[in-house]
């Protein structure tokens, strides 16, 4: 009774804001529809999981909310998907300045091959014109964010593909946070790392949430639990439940979701 | 619900619940052997009783270790989570019970070498009632019965009135023959830790309750336990 | 004999059968390079390099030919290059799927493997018919036609083994396709590439049918590019053929020097290679 009474002025002073609307959004590869009438909201500056089995369309949802599934043919995806107000499904939107604003951080490490300054700054290059100190400042700002800014300080300009998958990984979160989005999507971010490098990043993600509003898919339900405020549960291309996630892993309301978790699944 | 993939994990939890289900059939009988010393004025039995602890005890270790051993290797979540942990805290529970029912065996001892007290002839019922309670805790836990657990939980407010009027009636007797002191004070703290077994099965059934619906009970258990008010006047007095 | 002997005996057979057949042609090929060099390095010497083709009899080096050939590889590589590293771009970034791109690579397989006759025919028809003279322009048009589909084909496969993870990542990054291509998947690329570039200067640096019909042969040094020019295949060609014993010697210098060219830059694409995968 005490405890509730306590919480309930930290909720007021934290109120959640939505950031992302996603009203009746389908999505087809080709002729096979691989998302079925998706509503959710993700919100501002807080972590929100998807989780599922193999094929259920997390990473497909993931992957329409940068539209970075533009890049081939035959995906299409219908709905709405509202980012501050502002539908990103309309084709008049500028795909590349929706993806800097959107960032996204894939399963495999993926340092591009050129030093690890470069590698920051690629992307910082495509859309500002910055000074030689104010490039060097932006690169070490997304570095330390990143949690890699000790590791490599020295190191700056050897090629990136000499870090170990973790430093990758973080490399790859810092290239994208040096581009300043408001959303950073993460596709599985953990799945190729060991575990002292998965907390290193989940680490990252508790503190990155003070600014971005973070998605992260995953396969691993602990990590789910462990790193967000929201959880979506989603099964055969629709989503079955969604909630905060202290609710959903200690009694989650429907059937499949807690089979799912509990590791029921046939 | 259906089965985990991983067939051992259904085996454990399993064991889990039959060695809670172990424990509690324990301390009922342990309650009901204390009761049976108290009535046959049995100091043998009751130091059987009083050494059978023990093995509560052990067993509350060794479930509170698998438990734990559970959380480390399954890392269990929703139903199974909630299923651990109240485990956890009802082989506590249990081995409250257990101590209780110890202490009611220990009264017994001293309780024989005093002369018979009429009042006594109230404690086998309320035990029966508290017995009772337990028995259907355990079947509602094996079951997943929340309703059983809850039915459990309301029916604790009869143990509750039945140790108020003994509570009265010892009063009265005492103020009526202070030589009945003794076994009576005696009486009335066995009587107290019997209802105490009671609070404790429905704290069990609260625990059911959460484990099976996920969610905590929300009001208060209706008390009938007003001894704590209870004042009795001295036999024509003016007061 | 049970069968697990009997197996066992094939397989002795098999590998024996396999030894002696490599050993076949190992010895076929050690018998052609102990010939080159023997006789090669005979006729090896500063002269070869610092002396015009001689007329028989005379005394003379191989001057105007190495200078020939090389001119004629470096237009062919200039031209033959950037076309090939273009369409094996389009190939695989921009058109996987369409029809245009599965024409135009089925083409190209024809024309990997095309006999390089044909190659010197057809320009021969197009070129030296037209202009009426044999000419540098015509060879080296002839060797650009094989380097392309070498390097069609090497930077097509080389691109496609780009992770696609790649070009996602900086496609993610708000990076337009060209951007992506030119800046992620051509220096993921880049090493293979090369490799192709280099093995397509090997194949054409010992071509002799396409440059017989187009460049034909020159006695004298001349950088003309619109008259004929000497090159070592033509060379060794016709002197390899002569009676005359100096002819032949010089032959055998030229062959070796086209032989040492090549293993260089084979190794050197080997090299190259290595470094790819090795990351």
């Amino acid at each position: 009774m005490n405890i509730e009474t306590m919480e309930r002025p930290m909720q007021i002073a934290e109120a959640v804001k939505a950031k992302v609307s996603i009203e009746n959004l389908a999505f087809y590869y080709g002729d096979s529809k691989a998302l079925k009438n998706i509503n959710l909201t993700l919100y501002d500056r807080k972590v929100t999981a998807f989780i599922g089995p193999s094929g259920c369309g997390k990473s497909t949802l993931l992957r329409v909310l940068n539209r970075i599934y533009e890049m081939y043919p035959r995906q299409r995806a219908e709905g709405k998907v509202m980012v501050d107000g502002a539908d990103i499904l309309d084709p008049g939107q500028d795909l590349n300045m929706l993806r800097a604003k959107i960032g996204m951080v894939f399963q495999k490490p993926t340092p591009f091959p050129m030093s690890i300054y470069e590698n920051i700054a690629f992307g910082v290059r495509l859309y500002e014109r910055l000074s030689k100190e104010e490039m060097d400042e932006r690169v070490e700002s997304a570095l330390r964010k990143a949690a890699l800014w000790e590791e490599v300080k020295d190191k700056l300009s050897s090629t990136g593909l000499g870090l170990s998958g973790g430093q990758q990984q973080r490399l790859c979160i810092a290239r994208t946070i040096a581009v300043r989005p408001e959303i950073i999507l993460l596709d599985e971010p953990c799945s190729a790392l060991d575990p002292i490098s998965t907390a290193k990043i989940e680490e990252l993600i508790d503190e990155l949430k003070e600014e971005y509003t973070i998605v992260i898919v995953t396969h691993n339900m602990q990590q789910a639990a462990r790193t967000s405020d929201y959880t979506a549960f989603m099964y055969l291309g629709e989503l079955i439940e969604f909630g905060d996630t202290k609710r959903m892993f200690t009694h989650p309301e429907k059937q499949q979701t807690q089979d799912y978790i509990t590791g029921r699944f046939g | 619900m259906p089965q985990h993939i991983v067939q051992k994990y259904d085996d454990e939890l399993k064991k889990l619940s039959t060695m809670i289900v172990q424990m509690g059939g324990l301390a009922e009988s342990q309650l009901a052997s204390a009761v049976e010393a108290i009535v046959k004025r049995d100091s043998e039995l009751a130091g059987i009783v009083v050494a059978g602890d023990a093995k509560i005890d052990a067993l509350r270790t060794q479930v509170d270790d698998f438990a734990i051993e559970l959380l480390a290797r399954r890392q269990p979540m929703a139903a199974d989570l909630r299923i651990i942990v109240a485990a956890l805290r009802i082989s506590s529970e249990i081995e409250r019970i257990g101590d209780y029912a110890k202490n009611v065996a220990k009264r017994a001892v001293a309780l024989n070498q005093a002369p018979l007290v009429r009042p006594v002839h109230a404690i086998p019922r309320m035990a029966a009632l508290v017995q009772a309670l337990i028995k259907d805790t355990l079947d509602a836990y094996i079951t997943d019965d929340a309703a059983k657990a809850d039915a459990v939980w309301a029916r604790d407010e009869e143990v509750d009135e039945l140790y108020t009027s003994l509570f009265r009636e010892l009063l009265t007797y005492m103020m009526e023959d202070p030589r009945s002191i003794t076994p009576c004070t005696h009486l009335l703290f066995i009587a107290k830790n019997i209802e105490r077994i009671g609070d404790h099965a429905t704290n069990i059934a609260e625990l059911i309750h959460y484990a099976v619906k996920g969610e905590v009970m929300k009001e208060d258990r209706p008390k009938s336990d007003d001894t704590a008010y209870a004042v009795v006047n001295a036999p024509g007095g003016t007061r | 004999m049970d069968l697990y002997t009997r197996r066992r005996l094939r397989s002795r057979a098999v590998v024996i059968l396999s030894i002696g057949a490599a050993l076949f042609g190992l010895t076929w090929l050690v018998l052609i390079v102990g010939t080159l060099f023997f006789e090669g390095f005979g006729g090896l010497s500063l002269r070869v390099f610092t002396e015009m083709t001689p007329p028989p009899g005379a005394d003379g080096g191989l001057r105007n030919a190495i200078i020939g050939s090389l001119i004629m590889t470096s237009i062919a590589v200039l031209f033959g290059t950037p076309i090939g590293i273009l369409a094996g771009t389009y190939l695989a970034e921009y058109g996987r799927a369409t029809k245009l791109s599965m024409v135009v690579r089925f083409i190209n397989d024809v024309l990997l493997s095309a006999p390089s006759i044909v190659i010197g025919l057809f320009v021969y028809e197009v070129m030296v018919i037209s202009m009426g003279h044999f000419s540098a322009w015509a060879g080296a048009a002839a060797l650009a036609i094989i380097v392309i589909p070498v390097v069609l084909r090497t930077t097509e496969d080389m691109l496609n083994l780009v992770p696609n993870g790649l070009r996602e990542a900086a496609t993610a990054l708000g990076a337009p396709r060209y951007f992506v291509i030119r800046r992620v998947a051509y220096r993921a690329a880049r090493n293979g590439v090369l490799t192709g570039i280099l093995l397509a200067i090997a194949r054409i640096s010992g071509e002799t049918a396409p440059l017989l019909f187009t460049a034909l042969n020159n006695q004298f040094y001349s950088t003309d590019l619109n008259a004929p020019m000497a090159n070592l295949p033509v060379v060794i060609f016709q002197f390899a053929l002569s009676p005359y014993e100096d002819w032949r010697a010089l032959a055998w210098a030229g062959a070796l020097i086209i032989t040492l060219a090549i293993l260089a830059l084979n190794i050197g694409a080997r090299a190259l290679a290595g470094r790819q995968t090795s990351k």
